[in-house]
């Protein structure tokens, strides 16, 4: 027992001195890779998470059109990857928001895409995960938060407010019931956001850690080493997965715009 | 004729077998997506739960903060968020049952 004592005293002792390993949050330090610009006074200097967000859309961008490029009947690679996506979107966008789905599918699916490379990309390293600041996807969240909410009174009026009582509640329940649904309409974005940023974080953060661990302990590093190639098949599975949540949670938000009674 | 009886026998094994794989594979489709719409399903209803309570306790504090009655609103929607947090995630557990 206290021999598995000192070993983990070994290991903290190894976390707090920077002289074997960096800080884990090091990572997610924003810096200005090409000085300060200021228009003004006012800061608008390129940081590297903006640079990692351009790079991303030039990137799709470019991906999207040499992939759609050939339209040949038995896709290719390229091809076959952005049907699977387009075609993943647009059955999520159908069954959540039926025929309205359609309009909204170009929305859902640059969503989906800008995340999922945002996710993807930040695994590399040396590169910079552009969704672990909760800042930028809440940012993302407030957004479709506040396109729903305004949809929803455009398309019913005062109406939508019945949102917040549901039909068939006795009436004498509505004074408990309001604040409860009030409350957990305003917690949609955040909750999107916190999901989001959380994951991304925690996940980089612990592959972080272990490989200071790697360092720390020389030839018995192979142990840490290993579990980091495994954190790493699941957070490329989290990476996919929690874009796929965002763009479906987008979905049902929408379609709560649409149809607020129930 | 025997030739002919032999040909389709083989053809008939051959789309018996076409069949059998086709199941599977739509089998294996099925099971995948349950799983990770599964494990979405977690990450969305964990995040919910923490989302209703912060969002509770910041409405809470800021009515304190506006009214000074200091602790008063705090509880009280604390404990809205509690519930709330709790009933959405009931609520959109029940949806994704169906």
């Amino acid at each position: 027992m206290t021999y598995l004592n000192n070993i983990f005293l070994v290991f903290i002792i190894f976390i707090e001195n920077k002289a074997f390993a960096a800080s884990p949050l090091e990572q997610f330090e924003i810096t200005r890779p090409f000085g300060l610009m200021e228009i003004s006074g006012i800061d608008v200097s390129i940081t590297n998470s903006s640079l990692m967000m351009i790079a991303i859309l030039i990137l799709l961008n470019i991906f999207l059109v040499l992939a759609t490029k050939k339209k040949a009947i038995i896709p290719g690679k390229l091809q076959s990857i952005a049907e699977i996506s387009y075609e993943m979107i647009h059955n999520t966008t159908k069954d959540n928001l039926g025929k309205d789905g359609a309009k909204f599918f170009p929305l859902v699916y640059s969503l989906f895409m800008f995340i999922l490379l945002c996710n993807m990309l930040g695994l590399i390293p040396y590169s910079f995960t552009v969704t672990s600041h909760i800042i930028i996807t809440f940012a993302i969240a407030f957004g479709i938060f506040i396109f729903a909410t305004i949809l929803g009174f455009v398309l019913h009026g005062f109406k939508y407010l019945r949102l917040f009582l549901p039909a068939g509640v006795p009436i004498f329940l509505a004074p408990l019931l309001i604040p409860i649904e009030i409350v957990s309409y305003i917690s949609r974005p955040i909750s999107l956001a916190v999901r989001l940023a959380a994951n991304m974080m925690a996940g980089h953060t612990m592959i972080k850690v272990f490989a200071g661990f790697v360092v720390a302990l020389g030839i018995f590093g192979i142990a840490p080493f290993i579990f980091i190639v495994l954190l790493y098949i699941l957070e490329t599975l989290i990476a996919f997965l929690q874009a796929y949540v965002f763009a479906v949670l987008t979905c049902l938000y929408l379609s709560d715009s649409f149809h607020p009674g129930h | 004729m025997n030739k002919k009886g032999e040909v389709e026998k083989s053809l008939n094994e051959l789309s018996e077998k076409i069949d059998s794989i086709k199941k599977k594979e739509e089998f294996n489709k099925n099971k995948s997506k349950r799983n990770y719409t599964g494990l979405a399903h977690a990450f969305k209803i964990v995040s919910e739960l923490f989302a209703n309570v912060l969002v509770g306790g910041c409405i809470g504090w800021t009515l304190d903060y506006f009214l000074n009655t200091k602790p008063i609103f705090l509880i009280i929607f604390l404990i809205i968020g509690i519930i709330s947090g709790i009933y959405t995630s009931y609520k959109s557990s029940k949806k994704w049952q169906e």
